[in-house]
């Protein structure tokens, strides 16, 4: 049984809708998906945002134009609040949360979990967030100060 | 060359096998008295006593949270010796921080880079045309 999750999380000057449009619609994904380095080409994006539906992208590193296919399914897609999915090959689910902070801006949480089951346990999966959370920052003040 | 693997950082792709030597990681260090314990051995090998101290528990409830640390591959104890003294095993807890610390840049860059996007769209002079 495996529970590690990761919570990562943003705040935006933009309204909720259209963060929520950015991270589904193929042309807005292509500018942010690749992190620094690559690239997500918009042809090679493939968003079927309901319940089941895929979501593919491909990260193409600049310097040797190596390839990183990742597909995925959606879960959950609930405009303009929620959006989840589950990778294919890891079965790494990812839960993202859109916020509306008022004045247009947006807050998103990224919750990233191994175990698609916790999506159906909140409670569960709230202990968690926060254990590893400050698991892992602890582990890299640990690793910084003894190397 | 076309590399599967999660989608965790290009450069940084997780294989089958590392994934699941992380999965036992992560089960090890999701108990709190392990992280402790992992958190004490980042500064010294210790005995099993040695261990047991700051803690509430008998020697053999540590015994039981050493050997999942064991198994998971995050600490060895040296054969000889009557005190068998723990080690922590640098490059697992390693592999458990490099894995949380890629995910955290991959998310950290993509939102930089969304960040710009969004400016861009919201930008009133200069209409991006593929809104």
């Amino acid at each position: 049984m495996t529970e590690h999750v990761l919570h990562f999380t943003r705040v935006f000057d933009a309204p909720r809708q259209l963060v929520f449009s950015c991270m589904t619609e193929p042309e807005h994904l292509t500018h942010f998906w690749g992190p620094i380095g690559t690239s997500a080409p918009v042809d090679q994006i493939t968003v079927d945002a309901r319940p089941g539906g895929a979501f593919r992208t491909v990260m193409i590193n600049d310097a040797d134009g190596s390839s990183y296919p990742t597909s995925a399914r959606y879960l959950e897609v609930s405009a303009p609040e929620r959006l989840s999915w589950i990778e294919d090959h890891s079965a790494m689910t990812v839960i993202a949360t859109f916020t509306d902070l008022g004045d247009d801006r947006t807050q998103v949480d990224i919750e990233q979990s191994n175990v698609p089951a916790m999506l159906l346990d909140p409670a569960a999966q709230a202990g968690f967030l926060t254990s590893l959370d400050r698991f892992a920052a602890h582990l890299a003040r640990l690793t910084r100060s003894e190397r | 060359m076309v590399k599967y693997g999660h989608d965790v950082y290009p450069g940084h792709v997780v294989t089958a096998a590392v994934e699941q030597r992380l999965d036992a990681t992560f089960a090890a260090l999701a108990d709190p008295t392990r992280r402790a314990i992992v958190a004490r051995l980042a500064a010294g090998d210790a005995t099993v006593n040695e261990l047991a101290e700051p803690f509430a528990l008998s020697l053999p409830g540590i015994s039981k949270h050493l050997k999942v640390l064991e198994r998971s591959g995050l600490i060895s104890r040296r054969r000889q010796a009557q005190f068998r003294p723990c080690h922590l095993e640098r490059p697992a807890l390693d592999a458990a921080v490099d894995w949380i610390e890629a995910n955290r840049r991959l998310w950290s860059e993509r939102f930089d880079k969304l960040d710009d996007h969004l400016r861009t769209l919201q930008a009133p002079s200069n209409g991006d045309p593929d809104d």
